[in-house]
């Protein structure tokens, strides 16, 4: 049994302690954010945010996670709430500026690989309110363990996204 | 006109008919009559009698009005990533009602038993007319016979703002026209649900003059994007079925392998996990996820297979394709453009342009490997739950391999990773899988395919090489141009687990003219330099590689993939121009100007030329060399039509002759479609496509030896990342006056290769005439 703090809510879970992260958040907690892209994290599409920081649950033992903070995409809007001490009603009908962005700018094309952009996104400007072009070009393909991909080739939409969440941030809404 | 029991009205051919009264609701609700014997002509390839999932008398129906004045519409094209049945296909249908963008609020697509004409997705846009246009349009004429004989007066009295219609100092809204009735609009089609074109709507109702368009040319925002990016939309990965079993495949070790004996299940460690033989087809499940990854690792691991090397490898290829391939049984075809005596112009040539291109094998690469959920229950039927270009030609394709009919099978569609035309003649992998191992546990079956799976298993674009010869007269212009091009089949639609386990398929590539999974190499590059006075284009097609040679029939299967065959055949002849105007001391883009006579052509080079800053000069640049460990800039054109669509590129390098590294600094491209549908949306399609694109021309090559493929991940087989970039400038060219929308999505990723290489010829003077150009073969060529 291992137990897991995801999107502020405990889970007990049964799962082997050598089970891949994303099998359990996908398959067991019915979370449809991180998707499966290459089981190697070579990708970044199954990433996640544990204790602030961007990581692949494609190999990450779900043991070496247990009682972490994981959030997910689905997290990501409580977790701007939060920060910004939105009220409960605020919060349900507010998401994250960096999702907010992604729509406004029309960012994914078939958005597989999405959610591990908008993780590492999150992951950047939390800690780089106004990253330049070259540090969000760092963000994307040297800082994790390997590039976040996008096979549809929006990584110009990516970087106008960010630009535009961190505008958003900016202004605290 | 057909006379039906209820009152009928004529809708120019096709018939409205409606009850009065009906208690609840009511709507309009625009089904459609097949005609023709086409439907039911029987095909070697297709079963022959299938029924439809949709009664076309009855509800499933491309367009709804309801009496809230919502509308819904339907099309079977699956949504890839382009957006446009979200976007383009709302807007076309709201210009053609003349409703709000807004009153759309449903559309469904893709799902076999909710959808009514098939195809695959590609094309959206249907040159202008997609089916959803020529339904709205059907729609508008039949609501304005009604509002006429509601309101009192004559049709052409009549003028239609936002849903509401109005004359005669009277107006009623949609909503109110349908309330309380049924009324059902008949409209003919014609064609083959399950092939890859699916039904086209007949006729020509009249269209709104594009002068009065208010809704077309609007960036409207894509609404499954809001639902993706909040994480509300279900994917094709998220369905869960009480009681799924989850699966993986252990497949043959080599692709020509059988199997020998199934490797065995430590029924300790995995004591819930099955083994399924059929044939050469091993499948393993297991209640969980985890359980089945390990337990199909330990069975693969026991698993004997006979060794098979039958291919040539990647250090062969060209010489196999060259020497070895039977280019003889297919017939050659010739352009529709050749014309003249090329031979004697190139006897008498001034100057002499002779030279072989090469292009390696390329996947689809979905960022997310290929999976399928498949319920076959005790009575029979299945239900397939996947995300899939063209579910109706699956759905034939399991029906086959299943030994039944069509109506037997219901696929229901879902988002899921772009795979670029993989599956747009029925399957991507894996579905057939899911069908097979659900039918032999009796319940409920997820296979999910694993990275190295999709590397190894699925199809890939065709490799292809072209000879090109070009005489230049003196002048300095082109008297001749002769291209041969040479691509084994490009579309092998067998679903691979039907293959291995045995069971019925369509037939492997073979020659016959009137399919696109022929060995026929048809000409897909339109040629666009109209004065030329000598043309000659031909295609020559053979097998695929492997194909007969393999004891599974496999091989390297290939299929059709983003600007499928176009790509292939525009890269040789744009580097081939570009090294034309460069042997006639001209500049490149001035010399396609100067062979151009269409104005489209002749604008959209002006754009591109404008808009990268291009400087007009020959090519090499003066300072040109091809040695030293300093970055040597270049820039390079081309130029293509495809789906009515114009499209000129400028790509300003850097080259690092010691290392031959490219890198791609500015990358402009230019697009004149005719009507912009959605800025916005066309302008990130393109921005994707030249991404990719710049993949394709540096980057993208399937490795393989002997035996298989031995690319097997994303070290293997390297896409770009976010530094690889360069600038990248859109500039769109809206034409309202051409009167119809060309494609805009696909095609972006077919112009940045014959660009690039020749930026590379103008910082150099060197050529490279092959695809990728990876650094070590660009060092080669700097060294020749």
């Amino acid at each position: 049994m291992v137990t897991l703090n995801v999107n502020g809510v405990r889970h007990e879970v049964s799962a082997p302690d050598d089970t891949p992260l994303l099998y359990v958040l996908r398959n067991d907690l019915e979370l449809i954010g991180p998707q499966f892209g290459c089981g190697l994290a070579q990708c970044g599409a199954c990433s996640v945010l544990v204790d602030g920081k961007e990581v692949r649950t494609c190999v990450t033992p779900v043991a070496s996670v247990a009682n972490q903070e994981i959030i997910t995409l689905e997290g990501l809007p409580a977790r701007w709430a939060k920060q910004k001490g939105l009220s409960a009603d605020e919060a349900k009908s507010t998401l994250h500026p960096v999702q907010q962005a992604w729509i406004e700018e029309q960012t994914p094309q078939c958005g597989f690989c999405q959610n591990g952009m908008m993780i590492k996104a999150t992951e950047l400007l939390e800690s780089n309110p106004q990253p330049t072009l070259a540090q969000i070009k760092e963000a994307f393909t040297t800082s994790g363990v390997s590039p976040n991909l996008c096979r549809c080739g929006t990584y110009v939409a990516i970087i106008e996204a960010v630009q535009h969440a961190a505008t958003i941030m900016a202004k605290g809404r | 006109m057909v006379t039906m029991s209820e009152k009928t009205a004529s809708v120019l051919g096709p018939t409205l008919s409606r009850r009065q009264f009906v208690k609840a609701g009511g709507a309009l609700v625009v089904g459609f009559k097949l005609i023709g014997p086409a439907l039911l002509k029987a095909d070697s390839a297709k079963p022959a009698t299938f029924k439809n999932s949709l009664d076309p008398t009855l509800g499933s129906s491309w367009v709804e009005i309801h009496p809230d004045n919502t509308i819904l519409i339907r099309t079977g094209k699956s949504d890839f990533g382009q957006g446009s049945t979200f976007t383009a296909y709302r807007q076309i249908v709201a210009e053609e009602l003349s409703a709000p963008f807004e009153a759309i609020t449903t559309v469904i697509s893709g799902d076999t038993d909710r959808t009514p004409d098939g195809s695959g997705a590609f094309d959206f846009l249907g040159h202008g007319t997609p089916n959803i246009r020529k339904a709205a349009a059907y729609t508008y004429q039949a609501l304005l016979d009604l509002a006429s004989e509601k309101l009192g007066v004559p049709k052409d009295k009549l003028s239609v703002k936002d849903g509401i219609v109005s004359g005669g100092g009277k107006s009623i809204s949609y909503g109110d026209l349908v309330k309380n009735q049924q009324l059902k609009l008949t409209i003919p089609v014609k064609g083959d649900l399950t092939s890859i074109g699916g039904l086209d709507i007949e006729g020509n109702p009249p269209m709104k003059p594009v002068s009065e368009y208010t809704i077309i040319g609007k960036s409207f925002k894509n609404s499954i994007i809001t639902s993706k990016v909040g994480a509300k939309e279900t994917w094709a990965t998220d369905v869960r079925l009480p009681g799924m079993l989850h699966a993986r495949v252990v497949h043959p070790k080599t692709l020509g392998s059988t199997l020998v004996s199934a490797g065995s299940l430590d029924k300790t460690k995995f004591p819930n996990s099955q083994v399924i033989v059929k044939g050469n087809l091993v499948g393993v499940v297991a209640p969980t996820e985890w359980e089945a990854i390990q337990a199909a690792d330990q069975v693969a691991s026991g698993t004997k297979w006979t060794e098979w090397k039958g291919l040539p490898g990647n250090a062969k290829l060209y010489q196999h394709l060259r020497e070895e391939s039977d280019w003889t049984s297919a017939p050659v075809q010739k352009s529709k453009g050749s014309k003249g005596d090329v031979g004697s112009a190139l006897e008498s040539a001034h100057k002499k342009h002779s030279a072989t291109y090469q292009l390696s094998y390329m996947k689809h690469a979905p960022i997310g490997p290929t999976m399928a959920v498949a319920d076959v229950k005790p009575d029979g039927t299945v239900h397939i739950y996947t995300h899939n270009q063209n579910p109706q030609a699956l759905r034939g394709e399991i029906a086959m391999m299943l030994r039944t009919t069509p109506d037997h099978v219901v696929v229901h569609s879902y988002p899921g990773p772009g795979h670029y035309g993989r599956s747009n003649g029925g399957n991507a992998g894996a579905e057939d899988e899911a069908v097979l191992l659900s039918q032999a546990v009796g319940k409920p079956v997820r296979v999910q395919w694993m990275r190295a799976d999709d590397m190894q298993w699925s199809t890939q674009a065709a490799a292809a090489f072209s000879d090109v010869q070009i005489a230049i007269d003196e002048k300095g212009k082109m008297a001749a141009y002769q291209i041969d091009h040479y691509m084994p089949a490009m579309q092998d639609d067998r679903p691979v687990g039907a293959v291995l386990a045995g069971l019925p398929t369509m037939p492997a590539p073979q020659v016959h003219s009137d399919s696109v999974t022929s060995t026929v190499n048809g000409i897909e590059d339109d040629w666009i330099y109209a004065p030329v006075p000598n043309v000659m284009e031909r295609g020559h097609g053979t097998f695929q590689v492997g194909q007969k040679a393999s004891p599974l029939a496999v091989g390297l299967r290939d299929h059709s993939m983003r600007t499928p065959g176009q790509f292939q055949q525009n890269y040789p002849r744009e580097l081939a121009i570009n090294e034309a105007a460069a042997l006639a001391g001209a500049d490149a883009l001035q010399f396609r100007i100067d062979h151009a006579s269409e104005e489209r052509i002749i604008n959209v080079l002006k754009a591109v030329r404008d808009a990268s800053g291009w400087d007009t000069r020959p090519s090499p640049r003066s300072d040109a060399a091809s040695t030293g460990s300093t970055p040597l800039r270049g820039r390079g054109v081309s130029l293509m039509l495809r789906s009515g669509t114009y499209w000129a590129c400028v790509c300003q390098i850097a080259v690092t002759p010691s290392t031959g590294a490219i890198r791609v600094e500015k990358y402009t491209i230019a697009v004149d479609p005719g009507i912009v549908v959605n800025p916005m949306q066309l302008k990130r399609n393109v921005e994707g496509g030249a991404v990719m694109g710049i993949s394709h021309a540096l980057f993208e090559e399937v490795m393989f030896d002997e035996s298989g493929i031995t690319t097997a991940d994303w070290n293997s087989y390297p896409i770009p990342t976010m530094a690889d970039i360069p600038e990248i400038k859109v500039v769109l060219l809206h034409n309202p006056k051409v009167g119809a929308y060309g494609g805009g999505s696909e095609a972006a990723n077919a112009l940045a290769a014959p660009a690039i290489a020749a930026a590379l010829q103008d910082a150099t003077g060197k050529v490279i005439r092959r695809l990728p150009m990876k650094p070590a073969y660009v060092q080669a060529a700097l060294k020749s």
